[in-house]
């Protein structure tokens, strides 16, 4: 994650994928804004894995596995000011504070223990579907860029695939991001076009993409069919912001396209 | 009932149901009806619900409607509802928001907005109505559909519909999506504002002949109303949304 991105020099995959994380959060907290109250349409863990693996949050939020999205927008680690340019409506453009939330900083260290992570993973699911049986099912939003440095995942991931609440099985969605100058695979149906067991072992462990994923897919322009798997090979910037929005895209939820409407921070 | 829209030949018929979402209060339904019988104006406004001070704005739409003589044209509409969403943001300045509040704010609020005013003046009494989002008027007549506006499919109502922005910057698109109409009036038709999950559900009901307009909301019992509205809802055959339906019927007087 210290590298950067094929054709980026200038930025590490662990800022851009920081940013992403932080948007989608944000955009997470908006979704369920009403007026001046948030309410708990969701529940949030961010787990890393690196040196440790862990909770991302810090601060009040460090010490917790599972967090209401009314918590989550309550306790950002800061909140930073600066200034969005925006359409006048007459075709010029002003300048408007804004003040932008974030909850993870980059942090790219260590192996792949992808085993260890996804054991934690499971362990927090276990205990949150224990108190929410009959919640609409959990997604699993899986970002590596590269292969586990701790052992084979395959049984780990259908351990995860297999739980689910009275709604439906959990959704387990992976996407590999590489350095590389390789053709990214998105959403394939099956194995045919991966170029390596890696890739078809994170194929295995892929939900496939439920209607209203797909729908959130195509109103995104992204090409997946009906038996598409919640999986990406080879990744790039886009394929990311496109993962995260996606994967965060609920019953009748317009998938929320952060990097249209952002414009620029000055 | 001596307006000078209203005359001694029609009598009015109206009633009216107002229901929040299943398991919610009252206070947080977003739906609004405003009646006007002197002005013979009626108006339904539905507040977004992930939008910021919903309620106020459908309110301020609503009440707006009845309690002026605007004319239906799509200028006038713009402008008081121009006015009406400046002060709505100004009542927002000096508070003080947290930072998704604060975005909130900053997009503004929406909500549809269907209103309808009828002439009775004439011996042959009309409806103009203006509508823009998912908030309906439908007009029957002998328990057949004449007329649905703006959507006139159950199949067309969706989750995201261009609804009245109170920031006038985004009317130039949005508006573009307003719907008005007028028709003629003939004595026992049926006039049914409803917003989206209402008239959702009694397209679809017409659709497969199964909705009798002449009984809908023929009773004043409160508690046989809402109980039916509560069953549909828990059924699933009414979406689980906060529900608001004017029925307005005509009828010749007999002298």
């Amino acid at each position: 994650m210290a590298d950067p991105f094929s054709g980026d020099s200038a930025r590490k995959k662990s800022d851009f994928v920081a940013e992403v994380v932080n948007h989608t959060l944000h955009d997470l907290v908006i979704r369920c804004t009403k007026t001046e109250e948030v309410r708990n349409y969701y529940h949030v863990s961010v787990i890393g894995y690196g040196r440790n693996v862990g909770s991302c949050f810090s601060g009040p939020l460090s010490a917790r596995s599972m967090v209401p999205i009314a918590e989550v927008a309550d306790f950002p680690l800061q909140v930073k000011s600066s200034y969005k340019r925006v359409s006048d409506g007459a075709g010029g453009w002003v300048e408007i504070p804004v003040r932008y939330p974030v909850w993870i900083h980059p942090t790219a260290d260590g192996k792949t223990p992808m085993c260890e992570a996804l054991g934690k993973v499971k362990m927090v699911l276990e205990q949150w579907l224990l108190e929410h049986p009959r919640g609409f099912p959990p997604t699993i939003l899986h970002l590596t860029d590269g292969e586990s440095s701790d052992g084979d995942p395959s049984e780990l991931g259908q351990q995860i695939m297999s739980l689910g609440t009275d709604d439906g099985a959990v959704l387990l969605f992976n996407c590999h991001i590489s350095s590389r100058r390789s053709a990214k695979i998105e959403y394939p149906t099956g194995e045919g076009s991966l170029p390596d067991g890696f890739a078809r072992t994170l194929f295995d462990i892929s939900s496939k993409l439920p209607g209203n994923f797909l729908a959130a897919a195509a109103q995104l322009g992204v090409s997946a069919i009906d038996g598409s798997r919640g999986f990406v090979f080879n990744g790039d910037p886009s394929s990311i912001v496109q993962f995260y929005e996606i994967g965060t895209s609920l019953t009748g939820m317009t998938p929320y396209r952060w990097m249209d409407d952002r414009t620029e921070l000055a | 009932m001596s307006s000078a829209k209203q005359s001694a030949t029609w009598n009015l018929q109206l009633r009216q149901l107002l229901l929040p979402k299943l398991g919610q209060e009252a206070s947080e339904c977003e739906d609004v009806i405003a009646v006007d019988t002197q002005n013979c104006r009626f108006a339904i406004a539905d507040g977004a619900t992930e939008a910021f001070d919903a309620r106020n704005w459908a309110e301020r739409l609503a009440q707006h409607w009845v309690q002026n003589e605007s004319t239906l044209t799509l200028e006038d509409f713009r402008e008081w509802v121009a006015a009406e969403g400046r002060e709505l943001q100004e009542s927002w300045n000096g508070l003080t928001l947290s930072w998704y509040a604060e975005e909130k704010a900053r997009a503004g609020s929406f909500a549809a907005f269907v209103g309808v005013e009828l002439d009775l003046r004439a011996d042959s009494p009309s409806w103009q109505a203006i509508a823009l989002g998912d908030a309906c008027l439908l007009h029957c007549r002998r328990g057949t559909l004449l007329k649905s506006l703006p959507l006139s499919r159950s199949e067309s109502f969706n989750s995201a519909p261009v609804l009245v922005a109170s920031d006038s910057s985004l009317h130039d698109v949005s508006m573009q999506s307003l719907v008005i109409d007028s028709a003629g009036f003939q004595s026992e038709d049926v006039l049914l504002l409803m917003s989206d999950a209402a008239a959702s559900w009694c397209l679809q009901c017409l659709e497969h002949g199964s909705f009798d307009v002449d009984t809908f909301l023929g009773t004043n019992e409160t508690d046989e109303l809402n109980k039916f509205f509560d069953d549909e809802r828990l059924a699933g055959r009414i979406r689980n949304d906060d529900l608001a339906i004017v029925r307005i019927e005509i009828q010749r007087r007999i002298n």
